[in-house]
């Protein structure tokens, strides 16, 4: 239900004068968004902590962006093809790192990343080395095409919306509870009957096939893509944004991705040095709230309607 | 019918150390079974490798007359055995409800299910709610685990590893930390439970265990000096050697 009215409340944005220049950065924050909270199944939830998580965005974007310029640029069709590589990509490597944890996973994940960048600036046939692909159409659903700008934005509200809700229902799940405790204490989970690897894998392949449906629509939003979508400083940026909105919130990534845009964009016509701004932001609120944006959210709505009892 | 558990010839090395060194145990149906001996004895590796945390170098384990030997725990949780940690080891970010509903779920087979509100496994929910009152833990449902008093943390394990419907319960120092008054309280909840469950308990409270148990092994450097009823073993000279200074102990 809340969902549904901020979904609404986004959608009516571009028609009550939101500038078109505002819409578009809005638009990359809730993509982001999408790309964030697929990070919190991973981080925030299964307590798997990843330096590498722009591979699956990146990935989902080259997949994407490839077949809408050689194949077709039905969204749908796009879709499909890009979760298919996606997926694939996810289930053999997930399966080889979900059997470590901690330091372990962070270190496997990122240099897994990084052989897909060197793969992308390499494999110069397809990805186009250095260049990255450009010039990706504009995508088509049902015959029209969904021009940038506003319908990109729209594309995107529900998309994010569709993905808020399935991620909900996800995690308040036997399945998100296993996770969450898989995260507490894996020895505890495993006596319990949990099989940590398995579960740990399927989180694995949920939280890339969702970061890529980010990495799809990113590729529409920007006409192309470049190997450093798929760079370990994409990766540290995403995980800022969900720790930075409160990480095993769900819905905080999601204000920490669109912050972390506009605080980007506010910062960098301001200073040269904007990450060093961003990054004191960032300490200041994490220090301060653990729980990141999402936990001052919290707060304010408690002392806003105390709950009665 | 098969007995609960037996374990034959079991060892376990780590690197030149045998930490376990041919141990054979069998458990009877709806007894408490003691494993006790000095500390460094082998009783955590023996029961880290029955219940699946250690893969043993040799020997066998039967559950109810299936070889389980070096299966992963969570295929031994589904095979009917259920475990404690000698170290608390609760769900500390999930409320005192969530962590036996866990277990619960988990006997039901309903994990892995991602398309359903968790709070509307109704079987798990009551399964979690009647354990819960039977503990006394059903007042602090609501908190989380890791606000509970170290006394109530410890039962809380005993309620996550019953919600599993378990064949066999092993705990693992149960009373570890506890007062006098807790310690006998888990000592009647073991009684309890042992009318429909067998246990193995891994103990150092002598009193209790001689109090509880209906058949204790005894364990020095890794392997099994004595076994029998309280009884018999408490007069075991063998024993009464290997536990020379908690002699007194033994006497009470």
């Amino acid at each position: 239900m809340t969902i549904a009215v901020v979904a609404g409340l986004l959608a009516i944005l571009p028609f009550v004068g939101a500038a078109p220049f505002t819409i578009t950065l809005l638009t990359e924050g809730l993509i982001f968004a999408i790309w964030a909270m697929s990070l919190d199944i991973l981080v925030g939830y299964t307590g798997l902590v990843t330096f590498g998580h722009a591979a699956a965005f990146g990935l989902g974007s080259y997949a994407a962006g490839f077949f809408a310029r050689e194949v077709t640029t039905d969204f749908f069709v796009t879709l499909l093809f890009a979760e298919v590589v996606v997926i694939a990509v996810a289930v053999t490597i997930g399966f080889v790192v979900t059997r470590v944890s901690g330091i372990a996973f962070a270190i496997i994940s990122l240099c897994i990343a990084q052989v897909l960048f060197q793969i992308a600036v390499a494999w110069r046939d397809v990805t186009e080395g250095m260049d990255g692909l450009v010039g990706v159409p504009l995508p088509k659903m049902f015959g029209v095409t969904i021009n940038a700008g506003t319908e990109l934005y729209l594309l995107t509200v529900v998309t994010l919306a569709a993905v808020c809700i399935g991620l909900r229902r996800l995690v308040e799940s036997p399945f998100g509870r296993t996770l969450q405790a898989i995260r507490t204490n894996e020895d505890r989970a495993a006596a319990v009957g949990i099989n940590v690897r398995l579960n740990k894998w399927l989180a694995f392949i949920i939280s890339w096939a969702v970061a890529g449906v980010g990495g799809t629509l990113m590729v529409f939003l920007k006409a192309g893509t470049t190997p450093m979508s798929l760079h370990w400083t994409e990766s540290g940026n995403v995980l800022v944004m969900t720790i930075f909105g409160g990480l095993g919130t769900l819905f905080g990534p999601v204000i920490g991705a669109i912050s972390f845009v506009f605080l980007r964009d506010e910062f960098t016509t301001r200073f040269e040095a904007w990450q060093l701004a961003f990054g004191f932001v960032f300490v200041v609120v994490v220090l301060a709230f653990p729980t990141g944006l999402a936990g001052i959210i919290a707060r304010v709505w408690r002392s806003l309607w105390p709950v009665r009892s | 019918m098969a007995s609960p558990l037996v374990v034959r010839e079991l060892s376990k090395d780590f690197g030149a150390l045998r930490a376990v060194d041919g141990v054979s145990l069998e458990i009877q149906d709806g007894q408490v079974h003691s494993l006790i001996g000095p500390n460094g004895a082998g009783k955590t590796t023996v029961f880290n490798c029955v219940s699946g945390f250690l893969r043993p170098a040799g020997g066998q384990v039967l559950l109810d007359g299936l070889d389980v030997t070096g299966w992963p725990a969570h295929r031994l949780v589904a095979a009917g055995l259920a475990r404690t940690f000698q170290i608390t080891k609760v769900f500390g970010d999930l409320t005192v409800f969530e962590n036996v509903a866990l277990g619960a779920r988990s006997r039901l087979g309903r994990n892995l299910q991602m398309w359903r509100d968790a709070r509307n496994v109704a079987d798990a929910q009551a399964g979690a709610e009647e354990i819960l009152d039977m503990l006394g833990l059903a007042e602090h449902a609501g908190a989380n685990a890791d606000h509970l008093a170290h006394g109530d943390k410890r039962i809380l394990e005993i309620a996550i590893a019953l919600a599993l419907r378990p064949r066999l319960l092993m705990l693992d120092e149960p009373t570890a930390g506890m007062s006098p008054g807790e310690t006998a309280h888990i000592g009647d909840l073991i009684r309890r439970i042992a009318k429909h469950t067998s246990v193995l308990l891994v103990e150092h409270d002598m009193e209790m265990v001689l109090g509880i148990s209906d058949e204790i092994t005894v364990m020095t450097q890794g392997r099994v000096i004595a076994s029998g009823t309280p009884d018999a073993v408490s007069r075991d000279p063998h024993v009464q050697d290997a536990y020379l200074g908690e002699v007194d102990v033994m006497n009470l």
